[in-house]
């Protein structure tokens, strides 16, 4: 078995996962200027209610959707409550990062003494080795690559062709200019939130999967892959963060096979420093990354 | 309380205050939203270590590590500092284009999360994750370091780094320096049509704030005696830039506050919750440790809220002979 | 008093100016055992990445305190427990450790300390002079200068042998040519690697990988269980990794179904990796396929019993206590504070610089020393005017000079319900002859 084909084909599940997570987070910073640093905690949270969904016998399918609709109103929620309050009164987008940053200690740790501080696992058959050529996939993985294909062409769909679309373009590019248009911005924004908080939620449950067995210090460590993935591709840019999660995802899986495993992220991270050395602005970013006169 | 505990929280009040001068100079004064402090102090706590340690085959040879050149004190302090400089220009000319401030400050917390990482797995470089330990602390050839005498000399030595790095920050912020730059924080393109450049000033103001930023990472492994990549996780870095934001950002004395109020009081505080037996045995064990940090996001949040300019706002300089 | 009272008094005065004089063992005249409650602290991490270390410490003290408050405390005094949140690292367990001396003058003792703080709080401890339990097998600490610093768990290394022999002259399977090691980056784990790999080459097998995984969680190891593979390894010896039923459920997978005999530490001889792991992978192919390593307790006899009993009854304050009555450093710890409450009945004194050289002398034994089993059991004894060689719940203790306890180390495995069950157990020439191989 080629080596480095059957680490292609679990790159194509890594940068699945990856994209779900990257491009929701990214969009919440392109449309709302918000780094959502509770990110993370929202993924973990929708992946233990689809695992006490699991354990009571509900199909993981099933607790995939519930993951999504749980990170949606959770994160809905937050943002009415918490963040747009803040931002209301003025605080500047690094006040608002640790608002972020206070709310995703107080979720992680809301969470420990209830959940617990050990790993657990979705029972869940992966299903039957499917090989082609080299590349071995279990029938659930190739479900999750379709998954975040079928979204990713699902955000281009919104972008490009919904009014929805236009006017979160819209907003991320000139918010005043976008309100004085007439663009609803308040409605914008709860939409943002709303969706995605879905694919942040949806997200959660799918890495879960992915990594077979999970704890609460998940959410924060696959925060940065995501904030990897998203600077990566340029922040803001859903494309972008696309983009990014694509390379992560294999540079991480092909590196991993070509040198010692420990060193697989740090491979990847190294791209991304090469990438910021040589275009800060991220691959994809437009102008909108880069300060005007400072 | 015994001298003990009392000069812990003194020491760790000094470093705190020096780390968070420090960062209120890259901050608040250049207005770099560096996500990546905590490397600085890590790195100045590295060098410090590697400059007072035997070399690794000492204490039955069960770490590894470059240098190991035992020097005697102050040399390993020194060292510390320098090397949070020299680390702060690599990082400043990767950061200081023109970006918006808080996609450099996501760009930066990468950098300290793949810093972190790349320590950790290279193992025979600076003790991989168990980190350098017995690292000797500084005169402890003179005093023994268990002793309370010694305790009073790691304050004092520690009050006189506070002190030094005050003077520093303040000189700089007090400046021509300083003051262009607040001039560039206020009005870039006016600043910059006089004449002044605002990279170059930027990255000196880096340069300082990594140099002391060494110093309190020096400070801190001669403490505790031990540096583990452990330590210096990415959120240390947002604990201290909660500090400047609860203490008033922009000013020294804001800092101060900000350094005795988040990193000391909120943590300690919540840890002396702990030593009512009543409260610590509630529950399940996690429970109360997990409601500390619950707190001190609250406490965090709290202040945002009430008081975002801070305890101490920056004060408004005013110039006499403005026009009629 | 009445005459004949005064009588018994005036001879039972007599009496104990008799005893103190004697020598060997039994009271030795220190100032008396004080008043007033006694705490034993719990320092680990109870919050952050290793939050699953600390519950299990203090379970051992909610089962130890009432084998001692339950049988006359000690002196009359009442042990209670409390826990101080190390955080998981060094700068956060060094103010842990001073608050936890600085706001409690009666500490008898401390216990838990793991690794990931271990080396910046035992010096912190040691200075308070109060003696301490501590669960790192951390190399620095084999030859430690520390002298309250008491270590029950083996050094990795031990660890590391025991899993070569399971692998060389383990009972089930003809001895395996060609290992695995897959062992974490993080502070506990390489110290297992290089004496593996020396005592397994010298004695006739191979590595067919040596591959250090990056321990951070959510990582899927993919790549990594597919290189393993592809070097056709007979066995893996492996750890319990932090998400342990990752990188084994992979295996089975991309193994086709099939898992490969896997052989791992003791710290796998837990709860909470039995219940992981058999998520993962299922009940029936941890049970088939595993193998493991543990110190050679019996879990049973009046010692036991009485420690199960406790644990038990625990459950009231933390749920989970009794989830921990296999599990080794739950039952050394127990044993440690219980030591510590006999050593202070033998020394007559609460002053840890009298009582702390005693416990050594109770784990150990001198000769003709009567073994006990129980507190209530060895305060009798003491009182009789014994000395005492305490062997509890975790078995027989044998502290080396620089207080390091290595006793005996059987092989294991799980039963169906997560039991462990003894599976049999190196002989002297073999323990040699790794040991040896492996170079210490």
């Amino acid at each position: 078995m080629n080596i480095f084909v059957a680490a292609f084909g679990f790159g194509l599940v890594s940068m699945s996962v990856i994209a779900i997570a990257a491009v929701g987070f990214t969009m919440q910073f392109g449309i709302t200027n918000m780094i959502n640093l509770a990110y993370g905690e929202v993924m973990i949270s929708a992946a233990y209610l689809a695992y006490y969904m699991n354990k009571a016998g509900i199909s993981i399918w099933i607790g995939m959707v519930a993951g999504a609709l749980f990170g949606a109103v959770f994160s809905f929620l937050l943002n009415r409550f918490i963040y747009a309050p803040f931002m209301r009164k003025g605080t500047a987008n690094l006040g608002m990062v640790i608002v972020s940053l206070a709310v995703s200690l107080m979720i992680a740790n809301l969470l420990l003494p209830i959940v617990g501080y050990y790993s657990v696992s979705y029972q869940e058959d992966a299903g039957r080795l499917i090989r082609i050529g080299s590349i071995v996939l279990t029938r659930d993985q190739i479900i999750v690559i379709g998954i975040a294909v079928v979204l990713m062409l699902g955000i281009h769909a919104l972008l490009t062709y919904t009014r929805l679309g236009k006017a979160m373009r819209a907003t991320a590019a000139n918010p005043t200019l976008a309100r004085n248009c007439g663009i609803p911005t308040q409605r914008v924004i709860d939409s943002v939130w709303l969706i995605t908080g879905a694919l942040c939620g949806l997200a959660g449950v799918v890495a879960a999967l992915n990594a077979d067995s999970f704890a609460i210090a998940n959410g924060s460590a696959f925060l940065i892959t995501i904030l990897a993935a998203a600077v990566l591709g340029g922040a803001g840019q859903p494309y972008g963060a696309m983009i990014g999660a694509v390379l992560i995802g294999l540079i991480t899986e092909l590196s991993a096979a070509a040198w010692s495993p420990e060193y697989k992220e740090v491979v990847a991270f190294a791209i991304l420093v090469l990438v910021m050395v040589l275009r800060p602005q991220g691959l994809l970013a437009k102008r909108g990354a880069l300060a005007a006169a400072g | 309380m015994n001298t003990y505990y009392a000069a812990n929280l003194l020491i760790y009040a000094g470093i705190d205050i020096i780390a968070c001068l420090a960062l209120n100079l890259q901050f608040g004064v250049s207005g770099i939203v560096n996500f990546s402090f905590i490397v600085f102090q890590a790195v100045g706590a590295y060098a410090a270590a590697i400059l007072s340690l035997p070399p690794d085959t000492a204490n039955g040879g069960f770490q590894h590590y470059v240098g190991g050149l035992q020097l005697p004190f102050p040399i390993p302090w020194v060292g510390g500092a320098i090397a949070g400089g020299l680390l702060a220009i690599p990082v400043g000319f990767v950061v200081l284009r023109k970006l918006r401030s808080d996609y450099q400050a996501i760009a930066l917390l990468v950098l300290s999360v793949i810093a972190n990482t790349v320590i950790t797995n290279a193992d025979k470089f600076l003790g991989g994750a168990a980190g350098l330990a017995l690292v000797p602390p500084p005169l402890s050839d003179r005093i023994d370091p268990n002793t309370e005498n010694y305790q009073y000399l790691y304050i004092g030595i520690t009050l006189v780094a506070v002190v030094i790095a005050f003077a520093v920050v303040n000189r700089v912020v007090n400046s021509p320096y300083g003051r262009s730059l607040r001039a560039m924080r206020e009005r870039e393109i006016a600043a910059a049509s006089i004449g002044k450049n605002p990279v170059n000033l930027k990255m000196t103001i880096f340069i300082v704030g990594g140099v002391i930023a060494g110093l309190s990472g020096a400070i801190l492994v001669g403490f505790i005696q031990i540096w583990a990549p452990s330590v210096w996780l990415y959120p240390e870095t947002i604990i201290l830039f909660a500090a400047i934001i609860v203490g008033g950002r922009g000013n020294n004395i804001g800092a101060i506050l900000g350094a005795l109020l988040v990193p000391v009081g909120f943590e300690e505080v919540t840890r002396l919750l702990n030593s009512n037996p009543n409260i610590a045995n509630l529950g399940p064990p996690n429970l109360i440790s997990a409601l500390q940090w619950v707190a001190i996001g609250l406490l965090i949040l709290g202040f945002l809220w009430f008081r975002p300019q801070g305890v101490r706002p920056e004060p408004r300089m005013v110039f006499e002979g403005g026009p009629d | 008093m009445r005459g004949f009272e005064r009588y018994k008094f005036v001879a039972a005065l007599g009496a104990m100016v008799v005893l103190a004089a004697c020598g060997g063992g039994g009271s030795t005249g220190g100032s008396g055992l004080g008043s007033g409650a006694l705490l034993v602290g719990v320092i680990a991490p109870f919050t952050g990445a290793d939050a699953a270390l600390g519950p299990a410490y203090y379970a051992a003290c909610l089962a130890a305190a009432p084998s001692i408050n339950n049988n006359g405390g000690v002196g009359g005094r009442q042990v209670s427990c409390q826990k101080f949140d190390s955080r998981g690292e060094p700068a956060d367990g060094v103010p842990a450790a001073n608050a936890m001396i600085a706001g409690n003058s009666n500490l008898m003792a401390v216990v838990g300390c793991t690794s990931d703080e271990a080396a910046a709080v035992a010096p912190i401890i040691d200075r308070a002079h109060i003696p301490m339990f501590c669960m790192t097998g951390q190399t620095e600490f084999n030859k430690t200068t520390l002298k309250y610093f008491h270590r029950l768990v083996p050094a990795d290394i031990y660890d590391a042998y025991a899993m070569v022999g399971s692998a060389l002259y383990g009972p089930g399977h003809a001895p395996y040519k060609k290992a695995a090691l897959v062992f974490g980056n993080d502070i506990g784990s390489q110290a297992f690697v290089t004496p593996a790999t020396n005592a397994f080459t010298k004695l006739g097998g191979t590595i067919a990988i040596n591959q250090p995984i990056n321990l951070a969680p959510g990582t899927s190891y993919r790549t990594e269980v597919a290189t393993m593979l592809a070097t056709h390894p007979d066995v893996i010896l492996t750890e319990a990794l932090g998400a342990a039923g990752t990188y084994l459920k992979e295996v089975k997978t991309q193994n086709g179904g099939q898992m490969i005999p896997f052989i791992g530490t003791s710290a796998t001889i837990d709860p909470t990796w039995f219940k992981q792991v058999s998520d993962a992978i299922g009940v029936n192919d941890l049970v088939k396929y595993y193998a493991g390593v543990d110190l050679g307790y019996s879990f049973s006899g009046p010692a036991y019993d009485e420690f199960i009993t406790n644990l038990n009854a625990a459950a009231s304050t933390f749920a989970d206590a009794p989830k921990y009555k296999q599990r080794g450093s739950t039952l050394h710890l127990y044993d440690g504070i219980i030591m510590t409450a006999l050593a202070m009945n033998a020394t007559n004194s609460a002053d840890p610089t009298i009582y702390n050289a005693k416990i050594k002398e109770i784990a150990n034994g001198t000769s003709g020393a009567t073994v006990v089993t129980t507190y209530k059991d060895g305060v009798a004894a003491i009182k009789a005017g014994k000395s005492i060689q305490f062997v509890g719940a975790g078995g027989l203790n044998s502290f080396d000079a620089y207080n390091n306890s290595v006793s005996g180390y059987i092989w294991v495995t799980y039963d169906n319900q997560g039991n462990e069950v003894k599976a049999g157990q190196m002989t002297p020439e073999q323990t040699a002859t790794i040991a040896q191989a492996g170079g210490i």
